[in-house]
């Protein structure tokens, strides 16, 4: 297995290196967003001194940290398997004695990530020198509990995209599904708005979905504003949610590969 | 030893296309109520292959071949009836069951497009579990068929449609399978290429023992390759037995072709019914029932100055054609 994660990597890693313009559109549309509601918090925050008892520099912290998160649990598996179902180029993979989505899907995205990663940093420096964070509240444990919890966080995404992916056997829109998925990412991972800000009742859901442990809570963690309970409370979500997000595909992609039909080829 | 290699009963195939009319409102009406029609791919079709057969799957477009060998390795699921290959059912996907077989189509199939094939074929390695020293003989063999050596630095995308062809059919033999689906395996390649690959077929099949179902348009694989067809149209089994067989059933007819001393002054149409053929217009050919043939060559000799006169039987594609026409 080893071996074959191994030559995966090689060949998607070389294969990455041919879409460079591609990986520029990409870089530059993943930091527009988080970048404009950088912006726009920050001048708020600046105007009336704090937003809901957030200071500009929470803002800034916020969003830098969102940045590095995004990077990390964030996946494009839509755009890298979505169109291989639709026009028949799955069959090649579908036929080989390895499970496309879970290995080389998998492998796919971590190799864009590196690439993507490779690009940010420098931007991220830049914009570190821009908006002078004041990283005083984060702390060497809050880091160690994030990454195993941004570990997760990427494959429950990738799962649940993975699954929203998979419809692709049931209908040709699955574009449009998936753009709904990609709004209650939007609102309930905490990347419009950090989740504090939002509606009581916004919150309280959120809570239970698995989308604030994509930016929300790892970034809260970092910044050192959880408590131990919620902490806790953030795991043990983490670990639900792989199990529901594991069998969810497991399901789907069961069901859908018996409605695959290879057209083309 | 003669085990069932295939086996497939009654299998079948209905695909639910969507349909509409062209314009506006139909398309306002089709999101609301999609109206599909079932369209019968494969229907009921049965046949056995025994291991280490090459049989030819023929049939005109659409005539479901491609959708069979889909469905034979494991890419699609019918709609009815069973198929079972070395013993698996092959839409359950088992990875022992993958790894002991391969499907080569004529589009990109196994071939990383942005990569150099090589790449491709060390993942392949891999996937399959292929040993060093296995792999290597086994490249080395394919190498010396197909002359892979100088395709294996260049993006596949830079190669040609045969050199790609070629690097499929290597990339998908890497594993030696036991059972071999090959759709359309010579299509794109020049004349020497498709004898290449014809004989390479031919070798694997003799040294493997391997079970090979292929489908082509070029007849030359098929007389080659193939003691025995299948020939399906409209989704339905017509003909399952021996290539020479077959025009004795279908098409019991044979072909006198005669050169005649002064060639145009005869009316030969009391003989029996005249036919082209482009390939030697010095001769005529007239079409005779098989049973006839002994009469009225001894009828064409007393009659006419004939310089030359042979008797065949007709070509195999006339012979299909007719199969599909029945």
């Amino acid at each position: 297995m080893f071996l074959i994660i191994k030559r995966l990597w090689q060949v998607n890693w070389a294969e990455q290196w041919q879409y460079r313009a591609n990986l520029l559109m990409y870089l530059l549309y993943w930091l527009v967003s988080p970048i404009i509601y950088l912006a726009v918090w920050t001048s708020i925050a600046n105007q009336k001194g704090s937003v809901n008892g957030f200071t500009a520099n929470d803002f800034i912290t916020y969003y830098m940290l969102l940045l590095i998160c995004d990077q990390v649990t964030s996946n494009i598996v839509i755009h890298t398997f979505g169109y291989k179902i639709q026009d028949g180029s799955l069959s090649g993979e579908l036929i080989r004695p390895i499970h496309p989505m879970l290995t080389n899907g998998l492998v796919n995205n971590i190799a864009f990530k590196m690439l993507t990663i490779m690009g940010l940093t420098p931007i991220w420096i830049i914009l570190y020198f821009l908006f002078k964070p004041d990283f005083s509240s984060v702390s060497i444990t809050g880091i160690l509990l994030a990454i195993p919890v941004m570990l997760l966080a990427f494959v429950i995404g990738y799962l649940l995209s993975a699954t929203v992916t998979s419809l692709a056997f049931w209908t040709t829109r699955v574009y449009s599904i998936h753009e709904f998925y990609f709004a209650l990412i939007l609102l309930f991972s905490g990347q419009f708005v950090p989740l504090t800000l939002m509606p009581k009742v916004i919150q309280d859901i959120a809570q239970y979905l698995p989308f604030q442990l994509l930016l929300y809570y790892p970034i809260q963690l970092i910044r050192g504003k959880l408590s131990a309970e919620q902490i806790m409370q953030g795991y043990v979500m983490a670990f639900i949610w792989l199990g529901i997000s594991a069998l969810l595909f497991n399901w789907v992609w069961r069901n859908g590969v018996k409605r695959y039909s290879a057209v083309g080829a | 030893m003669s085990a069932n290699s295939i086996f497939v009963e009654q299998l079948s195939k209905t695909y639910q296309v969507p349909e509409r009319e062209a314009g506006f409102s139909a398309a306002v009406r089709s999101f609301f109520k999609r109206k599909y029609k079932d369209v019968k791919a494969v229907q009921h079709v049965n046949f056995t292959i025994t291991q280490g057969e090459i049989v030819g799957f023929l049939g005109p477009n659409g005539a479901g071949k491609t959708t069979t060998l889909k469905m034979l390795s494991g890419l699609l699921h019918p709609t009815g009836g069973q198929a079972s290959v070395l013993g698996f059912t092959p839409w359950e996907l088992k990875p022992d069951y993958l790894r002991s077989m391969t499907l080569v189509m004529g589009q990109r199939n196994r071939l990383s497009w942005d990569i150099p094939a090589s790449d491709s074929f060390l993942l392949n390695q891999a996937i399959y579990r292929i040993p060093d020293d296995v792999y290597k003989q086994t490249y080395k063999e394919l190498d010396e068929m197909l002359e892979l050596e100088p395709l294996m630095k260049k993006p596949v995308r830079n190669l040609s449609l045969g050199e790609r062809m070629k690097c499929e059919i290597a990339v998908g033999l890497l594993h030696r399978p036991k059972v071999l689906f090959l759709d359309e395996p010579t299509i794109g390649l020049d004349i020497t290429g498709q004898a290449r690959i014809r004989e390479f077929l031919r070798e694997y099949n003799k040294r493997t023992g391997a079970t090979i179902l292929l489908t082509s348009h070029y007849m030359a694989d098929v007389t080659a390759l193939c003691e025995r067809i299948i020939i399906i149209h409209q989704g339905q089994l017509k003909y399952d037995g021996g290539i020479n067989d077959l025009s004795r059933k279908i098409a019991p007819f044979k072909l006198i072709g005669v050169r005649l001393t002064d060639a145009d002054s005869h009316d030969l149409s009391g003989y029996g019914t005249q036919v082209q053929n482009e390939e030697d217009a010095e001769k005529r050919y007239i079409q005779v029932k098989a049973e006839d043939v002994t009469r009225i060559t001894s009828r064409l000799l007393a009659d006419l100055p004939i310089h030359d006169i042979t008797i065949t039987d007709p070509p195999i594609e006339d012979v299909i054609e007719q199969a599909f026409n029945q």
